[in-house]
């Protein structure tokens, strides 16, 4: 039963002859099929994530674009606000000024008005005063040194009446 | 009493017959013809009709070389994967369906595995014994040698006895099951007729398929170190 013989050679030659022809005629194109598919599968695979990074990085992109787009409306409202701020600060002191102004101006010509006054008074007091002198002693009192002594004597009377 | 004569009284016939002074046994040699075309057949079905999405015969084959191929990979690496894939599956497929064969009904023609065979077995791994040296001279150069005295010096006996006896004892594990298992079917059958030799030829195909697979198991064990030795 046990009987080692040519067979064996023979065998070897049976098992390189299947190997040969398999080799040749099938696993070649298999093997081409398994690899190509596999390298399908690794490219596919490539292409997605390449998808995906794309898609990440434009989403990236848009987060960015609105955060900017945020920053920049706060900083547009904000401008407006001060151009605001300031645009009411300038309106109010502009009109302190020229309420100032106006105060100031209208003291001042007031003050012209009653100097004016004052000595409009002084001017009819000095003739009335004078022409009642006159009347009562009876005589010209027309020398500049009467007209002296009765402005002294008015301005005496118009400052004590102050 | 000439080969012939005393093979007449076994219960397997070999039907050795005798060229030229050279002795072959006919039926081991009709039987291995047999299994060689239906791998072919096989083989060719599944690849004749090429998809890259696959369908039918092409995706059980497929499914079964990944199979192997992640054996191959994960004990050889992609190296030797992809040097040995041919070699490895035609190795599996022939021994798988030679197997088989001697459990296929005799109607007419009579069907014995030409693993029963003690030369087919020898004739399978001596091959890979040899293939282990073949690609660790290819590989290393003289350097594969080496592996002899490692892990140290006093190893080289017992590695010299692992490479010669493995091959005999691949061949005898595949060679023993195989004939043991149609002996008994053939013993089984005279017996009892029915469903007891049904269920032996069951159990048969399984251990077909499972020394099959440690035939190629082994032999792809064998020509590992060959590979790893060449990736530290």
């Amino acid at each position: 039963m046990v009987n080692i013989n040519a067979t064996l050679i023979a065998q070897i030659l049976n098992f390189i002859v299947l190997l040969a022809v398999l080799a040749k005629f099938c696993y070649k194109p298999l093997l081409k099929v398994l690899d190509d598919r596999r390298n399908h599968i690794i490219k596919d695979l490539d292409s997605a994530e390449q998808t995906r990074l794309e898609a990440e990085s434009l989403k990236a992109q848009y987060a960015k674009q609105l955060a900017d787009a945020r920053e920049e409306a706060t900083a547009i409202v904000d401008k407006a606000n001060k151009v605001g701020q300031k645009l009411h600060d300038d309106l109010v002191a502009q009109a302190q000024a020229e309420k100032e102004q106006m105060l100031k101006n209208a003291t001042e010509h007031i003050e012209q008005e009653k100097q004016q006054a004052l000595l409009d008074v002084r001017t009819q007091v000095v003739t009335l005063a004078t022409q009642i002198a006159g009347k009562i002693v009876d005589q010209k009192l027309n020398g500049p040194e009467d007209q002296a002594l009765i402005a002294k004597t008015a301005d005496t009377v118009l400052d004590a009446n102050k | 009493m000439g080969a012939a004569d005393q093979a007449s009284n076994e219960i397997i016939h070999y039907l050795p017959t005798v060229f030229q002074g050279v002795t072959i046994n006919m039926q081991t040699m009709y039987m291995s013809w047999a299994t060689m075309i239906i791998v072919i057949l096989i083989v060719a079905a599944a690849t004749s009709k090429r998809d890259l999405v696959p369908s039918g015969v092409q995706n059980i084959v497929e499914m079964f070389i990944e199979w192997l191929g992640g054996l191959m990979e994960s004990n050889m690496g992609v190296e030797g994967r992809r040097l040995l894939t041919p070699f490895i599956i035609t190795l599996f497929l022939y021994i798988f369906v030679g197997n088989e064969m001697g459990m296929l009904p005799n109607f007419g023609i009579h069907f014995t595995s030409p693993t029963n065979d003690i030369n087919v077995a020898l004739g399978l791994s001596i091959p890979v014994a040899l293939l282990v040296y073949v690609i660790g001279i290819a590989k290393q150069g003289p350097a594969y040698f080496k592996h002899f005295i490692k892990p140290f010096a006093v190893f080289l006996p017992l590695n010299i006895l692992e490479d010669l006896v493995r091959p005999v004892t691949m061949a005898a594990r595949l060679f023993g099951n195989i004939l043991a298992g149609e002996i008994l079917l053939i013993v089984l059958n005279k017996l009892t007729p029915w469903i007891i030799p049904d269920l032996w030829i069951g159990f048969s195909l399984i251990i077909g398929f499972l020394q099959a697979f440690i035939f190629t198991m082994l032999t792809i064990v064998a020509l590992s170190p060959v590979f790893k030795a060449l990736h530290n």
